[in-house]
């Protein structure tokens, strides 16, 4: 009898304790509830570069949608928190506090301008907070790695290799580099110019190129004058459309070789308006889907039910394929959810299919915290974006 | 040779683009005395008004044109009206900082209004997109667009403040706003439609230029610094001075970025404005009375 009673005891003491441990779990992990996870983003919602921002945030809001629809997560609903940097650091630092320590988020999907992002690190890092990075790509965000901080973007470094390496390639004798001296350059120039510097390479013309300017005959003329047959850009697309429109003026036509910055080729034509002149480029996308295709009707439908007047774009399947990594690493954290195992759980994602980046994602923690290795390379072929092949770095 | 032959012409063609922003600046100065910070804003607003009219409503591009000058007028007037005619006798500091807090607002504006439309905004040219030959260089056919307009804009203004009754009115309120008021000038209508056609300025050169310099919200305050460069070069009240120092700096941008190296081709326009005020102040063909800035 005594020894029942104590059964008896010990049951209702362990389901007490048990009750409370899921309290203190739920009342414990900042931005959990019983019902709802409260995801954190920052980036532009405002400004030239809202797109990097606001239209990622979109696409992750529209994925967001799909998985509540569906039940949400280990029966979670998630909610998405924005907050604008306008891609000004001293603003990413206060948007990324206020997600912390005023909404309480529990974790951070977002990240869209490098300097902004970079600035707000010590803060994510000081508050050890699980941070997804989207869309900046600032090699510092994620190396060296920070346990709490992944990427699922390309780098810099990656974005840079792979842009050797196609140069290399296509058999390149004479490889010369345009681009832009502000901190979006440098952020790549430096890892350009290193990965060149691996393979032996001194390029036959440096040239530079400002954000708005209106005309580079000099740099056509300096390149022509070097005889580069391939010329790498590190140039947001207006310097790359007057690049282009100046050299075709000139009638030289070498190899262009683009980055993520340059990935609305048929928006690029309009802008250089000269037909053909991009005949001989190549870009790097992160999304090797376009947005007209077929397979990607579903979204289209899910962001315009959501957001009316946006078209889907290649920003807003950056949110999504960001977020359905972020999604799958929330599954497998279990439905006691912490940060520490969440963070384990993003680190555990091995050869991950989003349906959106080129290649699969695998995180290496602690050596590597950047998910994505793999850059899909576009052209356009009749006014439409052709994808011509994906490069996998090691 | 080949390579001088295509700075230079670059240089003259581009510099055309500074020359006309430069007119707008010069127009409202001579007038006013006030240089009008917000300039670089009225031309990205009258290049997002022909954008609207000729690429989202497809209107001809001669209607496009003519009713974005009308509608850069109108808001010129209106800056005017609204923020300068209120200050105009706390000093030029106080309209110097107002036209500083136009130049925000108008951006603002232009950011809500077609700031989600893509990165930068094509623009179709008047004629074709193809480059043409000229002896042994070949240009776009666009850049002696604006070349041509540049002229015709100088010599239109020029005629106008030397031979009509009003530009002389404005002359004259520019020179001693007391005395015109003695003399029954009423300045503030004056300033108001100075205002007005520096902006109109400023918006025919924004259709005219934007299939070169493409369009977006932010494009205003580059081509300010460097057609302020070209307005301090050739003489702050000289119409053709605006003419001369625009191609003057857009020669040294080509000169500087082909021989010396691209990294200085941008930073030559400061160069310029520190070299104009310091060695000469009245610019090339300025009237040598630099009063007020």
């Amino acid at each position: 009898m005594t020894s029942r009673r104590t059964g008896f005891t010990l049951a209702v003491a362990t389901l007490i304790v048990a009750s409370l441990a899921s309290l203190a779990t739920a009342a414990d992990v900042p931005g959990v509830t019983k019902d709802e996870i409260k995801i954190g983003a920052f980036g532009p919602l405002t400004g030239p570069v809202y797109m990097y921002g606001k239209l990622a945030m979109n696409g992750l809001d529209a994925l967001i949608d799909k998985v509540n629809q569906q039940g949400g997560i280990h029966g979670r609903k998630l909610k998405l928190i924005r907050e604008d940097d306008s891609c000004k650091p001293e603003a990413a630092i206060a948007a990324v506090r206020k997600l912390i320590y005023e909404h309480k988020v529990f974790m951070i999907n977002g990240g869209a301008c490098s300097n902004s992002t970079l600035a707000a690190k010590p803060e994510v890092v000081k508050a050890g907070i699980p941070f997804v990075v989207n869309s900046a790509v600032a090699d510092g965000i994620s190396t060296p790695p920070s346990p709490s901080i992944f990427t699922t973007q390309l780098t810099a470094t990656i974005e840079s290799r792979a842009q050797v390496k196609y140069a290399l390639d296509q058999k390149a004798k004479k490889i010369a580099v345009v681009a832009q001296h502000d901190a979006w350059g440098k952020a790549r120039y430096e890892p350009l110019m290193t990965a060149l510097k691996e393979q032996g390479i001194k390029p036959v013309a440096d040239e530079e190129m400002t954000v708005d300017q209106n005309d580079g005959t000099a740099q056509a003329l300096r390149l022509m004058q070097a005889g580069a047959d391939a010329v790498l850009l590190v140039v947001y697309p207006k310097p790359a459309a007057v690049v282009i429109r100046d050299s075709v003026k000139l009638g030289y036509k070498p190899l262009w070789i683009g980055q993520t910055a340059i990935q609305d080729l048929p928006q690029l034509q309009e802008q250089v308006g000269l037909q053909g002149a991009l005949d001989k480029l190549v870009s790097i996308t992160a999304i090797p889907s376009h947005p007209d295709d077929p397979e990607m009707a579903e979204w289209r439908e899910r962001l315009k039910k959501l957001f009316p007047n946006d078209a889907l774009s290649v920003f807003n399947l950056m949110g999504i394929g960001s977020g359905a990594v972020v999604v799958e690493a929330l599954k497998r954290a279990g439905p006691d959810l912490t940060r520490e195992k969440f963070l384990q759980a993003m680190g555990g994602i091995k050869n991950l299919k989003t349906g959106m980046y080129p290649g699969p994602i695998t995180c290496n923690p602690p050596a590597s915290h950047q998910c994505n290795q793999s850059v899909a390379w576009i052209k356009l072929v009749d006014g439409k974006v052709k994808s011509i092949g994906v490069t996998t770095l090691e | 040779m080949l390579m001088f032959s295509y700075l230079l012409a670059t240089g003259i063609t581009s510099g055309a683009l500074y020359a006309l922003v430069a007119l707008g600046i010069v127009i409202v100065y001579k007038a006013t005395g006030v240089v009008n910070l917000a300039h670089g804003e009225l031309f990205m607003v009258g290049g997002f008004l022909g954008y609207t009219l000729h690429v989202m409503f497809r209107l001809p591009y001669v209607p496009s044109l003519v009713l974005a000058v009308a509608g850069a007028f109108l808001v010129g007037i209106l800056t005017d009206r609204i923020a300068y005619r209120p200050l105009m006798r706390q000093g030029l500091v106080s309209v110097l900082l107002a036209t500083i807090g136009c130049s925000f607002i108008l951006k603002g504006i232009a950011r809500v209004l077609w700031g989600g439309k893509g990165d930068y905004l094509a623009f179709p040219p008047l004629v074709s997109p193809e480059p043409i030959r000229l002896g042994n260089i070949m240009i776009m056919s666009q850049q002696l667009v604006v070349l041509a307009a540049a002229i015709a804009v100088m010599v239109l203004f020029t005629v106008f403040f030397k031979t009509t009754r009003a530009g002389m009115l404005m002359q004259a309120t520019a020179s001693n706003p007391k005395a015109a008021t003695l003399a029954g000038i009423r300045i503030s209508r004056v300033y108001m439609y100075t205002f007005g056609a520096g902006a109109a300025v400023a918006g025919a050169s924004a259709v005219l230029m934007a299939p070169l310099t493409l369009l977006y919200p932010d494009i205003g305050f580059t081509l300010f610094v460097k057609g302020f460069a070209a307005a301090v070069l050739g003489g702050l009240t000289s119409v053709p001075g605006a003419i001369v120092g625009g191609i003057l700096v857009g020669i040294l941008e080509q000169f500087a970025a082909g021989f010396i190296g691209t990294s200085v081709q941008d930073v030559s326009a400061f160069v310029v404005i520190m070299f104009a005020l310091v060695f000469l102040p009245s610019g090339i063909l300025g009237a040598g009375d630099v009063r007020k800035v």
